[in-house]
């Protein structure tokens, strides 16, 4: 009899909480997760597994939508012109929401969006081709000045970020080198294992398995920590060259948002990040998971932010 | 290696493995045979499904969407002479030609026969000599691609029909539909008018269901208000099929088609819409009678479909060796791959070779599949070109407007279709051909990108073209083709002779 009234006394107290969660946001119609790639790229497979994961911790379906074009401008574009409820969000990264808005003339600025949630980051790692003829930074550095010009290095975009780390790189070091921008990770490692050029810096989920297979050659790693799987490849400053720059992947809305969406919209996506399905699958493209609420992604944004400010005055000065 | 296939053979004939595959095969006949709903998407919308399914469940399954939807564009291509699949654009000419005149079934044999057995050829290349093939294939580089698009591009002095002159023009307007949008490499915007709309450029699926779909509604309802009524169709005559002395005709078409369309296949960035292109065109060129093509030819058909087929097993083997795909396509299946725990590159068969075999040994079964599939699903398809037009069109329209929609969930690419659909019937009026127009806007970007990448690789020296061995044999073959066509329309006449020199220019 006592069980039972303690039954009653958990229910109604059940009940009466129920009110105050109900005042909390709910989504009654699916949200619209746009990835702003083509179909295909990290960003893409990203998304799918996010999307595939998400329904539980929203209690609605995230809808994976793909909106690629203007190297994401039009995507996210797109995001930042919708309706600022919440069902509309942008999967972003630093290259679209801090770097080409600054440099470049956009239909969108960095303004627009308010930060969700930043899902992971990673940073890139400087490569050489095995035969090249520099197997460390200084050596690849002492090549470009003695050789002005000559060090052909593969880039996936203009103002992408592996086109960038190498713009910090010139920035820093005065060095003289020759880039060429293929579209994408696949062309451009394509090319440097081809032979037409020496040197790449991109992600791991890119550069690694040939890194493995003996092809390529570690020089550093664009972060203040090494990585994980390659623990004795240096730190860029390690080796001696200031050239930081984090790629993330974070969640965005449209500026406008009501907080307490944004909150929730958060909350969401840190209970995904403790899926055990969900991270299987994530460790499975070799990927990891870094989460950063609203608060702390937004902080880090606005630092991001005014350091690409930085860099694009470094780079313009440099050119 | 025959060891490790037979131990993939046992691990794939498995009743839940070949029923996803005949799920997924026909799913994908369905999405490919409707314009607009292409194999990238279905491929691209489906795979993360299969994230959370055994391996040897969601990759059968998605590898059978794969074909299924690149087998099956030709088939609306040939019955309603709407491409289902960009790929499939240059099957329309002949096989629609071919149905017109009561040849359906026997179109839609030609194109089955054609995508199996070049499946099948392609396919036993990347399970023998996938790792020498890739190897040679990573070295080609930007010098060598800017001179195999601008090779892939004189098709259209093969396309262009009677008119030079016209099939230089809409080459060249297809060039520069093209270049809307975002430059490739400074990003700086190009004819956009400061609108958002046009920053992505113009999407190709849409323009083509416009081109080709829409266009051709318009001519049957002009036919209609005019009270020309097309030929009865004959049924009899109809569900004829191909036989086998036929095949046999077709047999060099097929595998000189098969062997351009892998090796095109197999360099990263060359897909299936250019290979078809590339096949047709030296079926052509190569034919007897090169005036029956683009009129019902049963080679056009089979050198269209073995062209593009080919490419699928052949671009996975950039893949597999490598980890970098060929197309878009592939880059999806990549991500697939990937969530299986399968991280396609250079260590892939030393880690994975029981999956790897599994799924070669998938490939051979699926097309043995395909086949029996696509003989039952014509025996009811060629009786489409039976329907009414009055009741077959206005469906046809509805579906271009969902299609064009569905591409990139943009409601300006219906925009882009009905402009399409207009210009299409104005060019079809005024005898403008419509192929070379697809071929340009198919090539420019590639031909751009290449041909830039090549002069910054070589810091502007125009010698890269020539200092690489294989770059100068890809120009003296160049040159050759140029000069032939060239001299052919000399001696055909002056008129023709002037439109060869744009093309000449055009191409460098």
């Amino acid at each position: 009899m006592k069980l039972y009234a303690t039954l009653i006394a958990t229910a109604a107290s059940l009940a009466a909480f129920a009110p105050a969660t109900a005042q909390e946001v709910t989504f009654d119609k699916p949200i619209r997760f746009v990835t702003p790639y083509p179909p295909g790229g990290s960003h893409s497979l990203h998304a799918g597994i996010i999307t595939t994961a998400a329904e539980p911790h929203f209690n609605q379906s995230l809808i994976s939508v793909i909106r690629a074009g203007g190297g994401g401008a039009v995507g996210a574009t797109e995001v930042a012109n919708s309706e600022a409820d919440g069902y509309t969000l942008l999967f972003g990264d630093p290259t679209i929401n801090s770097l080409r808005p600054q440099v470049e003339e956009l239909a969108y600025g960095v303004e627009d969006f308010i930060p969700v949630a930043r899902i992971n980051y990673s940073p890139a790692i400087f490569v050489a081709r095995a035969d090249a003829p520099f197997a460390t930074m200084d050596e690849l550095v002492a090549y470009a000045e003695a050789n002005p010009g000559d060090l052909i290095y593969s880039s996936d975009n203009l103002n992408g970020w592996t086109y960038t780390v190498f713009e910090l790189l010139k920035a820093r070091t005065g060095a003289d080198m020759t880039g060429v921008e293929y579209g994408g990770g696949g062309p451009a490692v394509a090319r440097l294992l081809g032979g037409e050029t020496m040197a790449y810096a991109g992600d791991i989920s890119v550069v690694g398995e040939h890194i493995e297979s003996g092809d390529l050659v570690p020089l550093c790693v664009t972060d203040t920590v090494p990585v994980e799987a390659l623990p004795d490849v240096p730190t860029c400053p390690d080796a001696g060259y200031d050239v930081v720059f984090q790629f993330w992947r974070g969640v965005l809305a449209p500026a406008g948002t009501p907080d307490e969406v944004v909150v929730a919209l958060s909350d969401g996506f840190e209970s995904l990040m403790a899926d055990e399905g969900f991270l299987r699958l994530i460790g499975r493209i070799g990927s990891s998971i870094q989460f950063a609420d609203h608060e702390e992604f937004d902080a880090l944004l606005t630092q991001e932010i005014a350091a690409m400010a930085d860099v694009a005055a470094l780079v313009d000065a440099n050119n | 290696m025959l060891a490790d296939l037979a131990a993939g053979f046992s691990l794939i004939l498995d009743p839940a493995v070949i029923g996803v595959a005949l799920a997924g095969l026909l799913a994908g006949i369905l999405v490919g045979g409707l314009p607009g709903l292409t194999a990238t998407m279905a491929v691209a919308v489906l795979a993360p499904f299969t994230f959370m399914m055994d391996t040897l469940i969601g990759l059968p399954f998605l590898l059978g969407v794969y074909k299924g939807a690149i087998y099956a564009g030709s088939i609306p291509a040939i019955l309603i002479n709407t491409p289902g699949t960009a790929a499939a654009a240059a099957t329309a000419a002949d096989g629609n030609a071919m149905a017109r005149s009561g040849r359906a079934r026997q179109a839609l044999e030609i194109s089955l026969y054609a995508s199996v057995i070049a499946d099948l050829i392609a396919t036993i290349v990347l399970i023998a000599v996938a790792a020498p093939l890739a190897s040679i294939a990573i070295k080609v580089g930007s010098p060598e691609f800017t001179l195999l698009y601008a090779i892939a591009l004189t098709m259209v002095a093969a396309v262009s029909g009677q008119d030079m002159l016209k099939g230089m023009i809409a080459a060249v307007l297809g060039v520069m539909i093209s270049l809307i949008g975002l430059d490739p490499m400074s990003g700086a915007q190009r004819y956009t008018f400061d609108t958002t709309l046009l920053l992505g450029g113009i999407s190709l699926i849409p323009l083509l269901i416009g081109m080709f779909a829409l266009s051709e509604i318009l001519i049957r309802a002009e036919d209609q208000l005019k009270g020309t009524r097309p030929g009865s169709i004959d049924a009899k005559r109809a569900s004829q099929g191909l036989s086998l002395s036929g095949l046999k005709r077709l047999m060099p078409t097929i595998l000189r088609s098969t062997g351009i369309g892998t090796a095109l296949g197999s360099l990263p960035g060359l897909g299936a819409e250019i290979s078809c292109w590339v096949a047709y065109g030296v079926a052509k060129r190569t034919s007897k009678t090169p005036e029956a093509f683009g009129k019902g030819a049963p080679e056009g058909v089979a050198a269209a479909e073995a062209g593009n087929n080919a490419v699928c097993p052949a671009a996975l083997i950039p893949m597999t060796v490598f980890g970098i795909p060929g197309d878009t396509i592939t880059a999806v299946l990549l991500g697939a791959f990937m969530a299986q725990g399968l991280m396609p590159g250079p260590l892939m068969f030393a880690r994975d070779a029981e999956t790897v075999y599994a799924i070669f040994a998938f490939l051979l079964v699926s097309n043995v599949m395909l086949l029996f599939v696509g003989l039952w699903a014509i025996r009811y398809m060629q009786r489409i070109v039976l329907i009414p037009n009055a009741l077959l069109y206005p469906a046809v329209a509805a579906f271009c407007f969902a299609g064009a929609f569905a591409v990139n969930n943009a409601g300006f690419d219906i925009v882009i279709m009905l402009v399409g659909g207009i210009a299409g019937y104005a060019m079809r009026k005024t005898g403008m051909p419509i192929a070379p127009f697809v071929i340009g806007m198919l090539l420019a970007p590639g031909l751009e990108n290449s041909l830039r990448q090549s002069l910054t690789a070589s810091r502007g020296s125009l010698l890269i073209f020539v200092e690489k061995p294989a770059a100068l044999a890809l120009l003296v073959i160049l040159a050759g083709l140029v000069g032939l066509f060239a001299l052919q329309g000399w001696r055909r006449g002056a008129p023709a002779n002037t439109s060869l020199n744009q093309q000449n220019g055009e191409t460098r």
